[in-house]
């Protein structure tokens, strides 16, 4: 506010009124929403009905509401300049006439996210019950599982007959990809000599079987052995060792894993190089 | 208006006694012309017109006879058949708290429509306008907001209905629309498939670009309207047609449909039947049943 020039000091009693406005509009603000109770509950507002909460939370009832502070009542001289909206019949209204009024909102219904927050989870969930029961195709390639089959590890795959593909494949399995019920496996073998690599879907129905033939002596340090395309570290073909596993199986009578040592490793090696 | 024709007045019997004389009056040299404006009583009524529009679609059965519904999109995964072996990719869609809001009225609005909101917003963050709007229809603060055209009154459920995964039938077909994924700007190779230029045979910083724009001389010396350049790519709508529902799942209010559906993961995904597909029979109990045990 520009300072008050000589010639107009007749107008400096309007400063001092405005100033005492100008503090009681201060403390009506600091009071919003106190008010007496006669005054706060409006006639026309029903009672909420029981599903209906208040939109903003009201901070009062008319039970919590504390004394009403002393407040500076101006002088009849001085309520005639009270600014629009303040009132200076104190302390029956503080609340200016043109609130609005609250809104009530219907409560939500129960939010699907929160009872099913996964919901791809719950399809493939439902779909392993049925196409691995037992659940030992998943602790096949569980990772907690020290047993499972890694990457680097000879693996045979049976086919259900009549699923349309030969009966078996092996080869060494070169990436693992682990989505739920649509994980997968990537086999490398060879067939007539031709180095051969099939992604093979782990929970398929026409999967009948996986079984690990021979494990990688030592943890391969990637996940992706893609370097094995490579003729140097090509692992050739596996069908000897599915050949010794298989007599091996069948003459102790169980279709159990494969537990043999990587002896045959190094030369099986040097026969797959070029 | 058609033009007037001229009733002869009976002539008096003062005048026929008269002789007859010529008249001389001011005789216009260009003969009548008839109107350039066709119009005749027995015209057939113009079609061109919203209600022709509206009264063909009815006669056609193009306009689905029920709502849809607001999805989202949750991610994608596969279902196996363990009889046939055959692996179907499918997208899972959740429906969250879908619930009628307002009906468009062919009367009010010109045309037959649902609208229909999905998800929760919360109290503070509604707008008033849109806060009447929801307590008009007796439900809670929706996010999502969208329309849904309906053949005739018949297709109107009732204001605050919800709309659950029960409303689709394993085995109908429904569109499914989305905003796909935004690529930003993108060059004319990702973005119209072009092939770009070689990489090397004297190439001049030049392996990438759009080459030419047009002809020279023979089609204007201009660039036509609408050549295809690089550009904003992605970020529209883009519809579905005729997936397959696979599973439905009142539970966990999903719905599982075939193959894949635009958009990222958390998407909404507006779902109604297809329109290139017989329309669903749905028995009425379990509209019914999905109307009552929900609402």
């Amino acid at each position: 506010m520009a300072t008050l020039r000589p010639t107009h000091r007749p107008l400096a009693c309007w400063k001092s009124a405005l100033r005492q406005a100008r503090i009681q509009k201060h403390q009506q603000r600091a009071l919003w929403g106190l008010s007496t109770p006669e005054t706060s509950a409006a006639p026309d507002v029903p009672p909420p009905p029981p599903p209906v909460e208040e939109a903003r939370p009201s901070s009062e009832s008319p039970a919590s509401v504390p004394p009403p502070l002393p407040i500076y009542i101006p002088s009849a001289k001085v309520a005639q300049f009270h600014l629009p909206g303040c009132r200076t019949t104190l302390p029956g209204v503080v609340k200016p006439a043109h609130e609005m009024k609250r809104m009530r909102f219907v409560v939500a219904p129960p939010n699907p996210k929160k009872t099913c927050p996964d919901p791809v989870k719950a399809v493939e969930d439902a779909q392993l019950q049925l196409l691995d029961p037992t659940g030992a195709r998943r602790r096949l390639f569980d990772k907690s599982n020290i047993e499972a089959a890694k990457v680097g590890d000879i693996l045979l795959v049976r086919f259900r007959p009549g699923s349309g593909q030969s009966d078996q494949f092996a080869g060494v399995c070169i990436n693992i990809r682990r989505r739920g019920v649509d994980s997968a496996i990537l086999l490398r073998g060879q067939l007539t000599r031709v180095g051969v690599e099939m992604w093979v879907k782990l929970f398929s129905p026409n999967v009948e079987g996986i079984e690990v033939v021979q494990r990688k002596e030592k943890r391969a340090r990637r996940a992706r052995l893609y370097y094995m395309r490579q003729p140097k570290h090509d692992a050739g073909s596996v069908e000897n060792l599915v050949r010794q596993y298989q007599r091996r199986s069948q003459a102790l009578g169980t279709g159990a894993k494969g537990r043999d040592g990587n002896s045959h490793r190094k030369k099986n090696n040097k026969k797959g190089r070029k | 208006m058609p033009p007037r024709i001229p009733v002869p007045r009976a002539p008096s019997p003062l005048h026929q006694l008269l002789p007859i004389t010529a008249k001389r009056t001011i005789k216009s040299l260009l003969r009548p012309q008839t109107t350039r404006f066709n119009y005749s009583p027995n015209l057939p009524t113009l079609t061109s017109t919203p209600t022709g529009a509206l009264a063909r679609k009815e006669a056609s059965d193009t306009l689905p006879h029920r709502t849809g519904a607001l999805a989202i999109k949750r991610g994608m995964t596969a279902l196996y058949d363990a009889t046939s072996g055959r692996r179907t990719p499918c997208t899972v869609l959740q429906l969250d708290r879908v619930q009628v809001l307002a009906h468009k009225r062919r009367d009010r609005h010109g045309y037959w429509a649902v609208q229909v909101g999905a998800g929760s917003r919360q109290p503070k963050n509604v707008t008033r306008p849109m806060a009447g709007h929801f307590k008009a229809a007796g439900v809670s603060p929706k996010r999502w907001v969208a329309e849904f055209r309906v053949r005739d009154e018949g297709g109107l459920l009732k204001l605050g209905e919800t709309i659950s995964p029960r409303w689709f039938q394993e085995g109908q077909f429904v569109d499914a629309r989305a905003d796909c994924k935004g690529k930003g700007f993108a060059g004319g190779m990702k973005k119209h498939g072009w092939a770009g230029q070689p990489a090397s045979h004297g190439q001049s910083l030049t392996h990438r670009t759009m080459g030419s724009a047009g002809g020279s001389q023979g089609s204007g010396s201009r660039v036509h309207p609408g050549k295809n350049m690089a550009g904003r790519m992605g970020g529209q709508r883009v519809t579905v047609q005729n997936l397959k529902v696979l599973k439905v799942d009142e539970t966990n209010g999903i719905v599982v449909v075939n193959g894949s559906v635009s958009g990222p993961k958390g998407c909404v995904v507006r779902i109604q039947d297809a329109l290139k597909k017989a329309w669903p029979e749905i028995p009425s109990p379990i509209a019914e049943a999905s109307a009552t045990t929900t609402a």
